[in-house]
């Protein structure tokens, strides 16, 4: 009679299982000049959020200095300067872009998103004259103890004529930032005129 | 001479009794309870980020989940017995798992990590099957999950 209900109890009991279902937790984040993030900023439990605003970053070249090779500080009429990590003055406008964003996943680490450039071969004006893009270039920085080493996640770089680029790296889980001062070389003499073009940073995860 | 003996005899006593306590702990049996009448009012729990962006080091890394569970354990072999009932979570995939709960007050609150278990009722029973709401919330190092995993506890009950 024993041995019954010992056998008994056996069958019956048993543990509970719940299922753990990771929810689309894949996400990225990229924000190049202004970016929105809902709520304040990541620290006080901003959200990111989209934002379509493409700024422009652009130098006026008096007719006296162009073409004599001195690099051309240009300027950005973007007014991100506070990293939307904890609003830390991270960027000096009007000469730093702010560019900066995360990569998250689950499981273990796996390799970097990549931020590739889509960049034209030139930047043109009405009349169809151009300025090739490799005439650009740009140094990475930023304030604070982090801001001026020289192992940005972003580094300095410069347009090399190719039609897409790598500019930088955020390692998986990780918020990254740098802020760019982009030069115009001044080593051609274009015709006169207004020469813009439009480059396309895109954020790409393994 | 005599308070020779009693002095000998005395620590005897109380050499024996805590032997008797210890074997008293180590002998008290646990079984496993019949909770298949549990019912989850979710069919998984859903993980997400405990925080929606990483940090600038790499850290906060927590995939958090909740799901309420109307849990019922047949207890009718104890039935007017008194006993105490564990909430175990054994150490499984994908790895160090934290658990929490809140209750509706028949059963304890409290939290364990995988690989333990923690009281969640002392006292008497007085019906066949015992039942509570528990809302549990589970904790995961995302690094540790890819996919979905199954996760099994399992209530205990120790006799005194």
């Amino acid at each position: 009679m024993a041995g019954i209900v010992a056998a008994t109890l056996a069958a019956t009991t048993q543990a509970y299982t719940v299922n753990l279902t990771p929810a689309a937790p894949k996400t990225i984040y990229l924000q190049i000049g202004v970016g929105a993030f809902t709520g304040g900023n990541y620290l006080s439990n901003g959200q990111p959020a989209r934002n379509a605003f493409v700024n422009t970053v652009s130098a006026n070249i008096a007719a006296a200095v162009v073409g004599n090779g001195t690099a051309q500080t240009m300027t950005t009429d973007s007014t991100a300067a506070n990293s939307f990590y904890d609003s830390f003055p991270f960027c000096s406008l009007p000469n730093q872009l702010y560019i900066g964003g995360f990569y998250r996943t689950t499981g273990a680490v796996t390799g970097a998103a990549q931020v590739i450039a889509s960049v034209p071969l030139s930047l043109t004006d009405a009349t169809g004259d151009t300025i090739p893009f490799t005439q650009i270039k740009w140094s990475a920085g930023g304030n604070g103890p982090t801001g001026t080493t020289a192992t940005q996640p972003f580094p300095s770089g410069a347009f090399t004529g190719v039609a897409t680029q790598n500019v930088g790296a955020i390692a998986s889980n990780q918020w990254a930032e740098s802020c760019w001062t982009f030069s115009y070389l001044n080593t051609a003499v274009p015709a006169g005129g207004t020469y813009t073009g439009v480059v396309t940073y895109t954020l790409t995860s393994p | 001479m005599i308070r020779s003996v009693d002095s000998s005899g005395g620590r005897g006593f109380f050499l024996a009794l805590a032997l008797s306590i210890i074997c008293q702990a180590a002998s008290a049996r646990s079984t496993t309870l019949d909770d298949s009448g549990s019912q989850a009012l979710e069919p998984s729990v859903r993980m997400h980020w405990d925080e929606a962006v990483p940090h600038q080091n790499g850290g906060a890394n927590l995939l958090t989940g909740a799901t309420t569970i109307r849990v019922r354990i047949n207890v009718t072999p104890w039935l007017g017995r008194t006993g105490r009932i564990f909430l175990a979570l054994p150490a499984q995939q994908p790895g160090p798992i934290r658990m929490s709960w809140s209750t509706q007050g028949a059963f304890l609150p409290g939290q364990l990590l995988s690989g333990g278990r923690v009281l969640v009722y002392a006292g008497p029973i007085t019906k066949p099957v015992m039942e509570e709401v528990f809302q549990f919330k589970f904790s995961v190092d995302g690094a540790l999950m890819q996919r979905a995993f199954p996760v099994s506890y399992t209530f205990e009950l120790e006799e005194p």
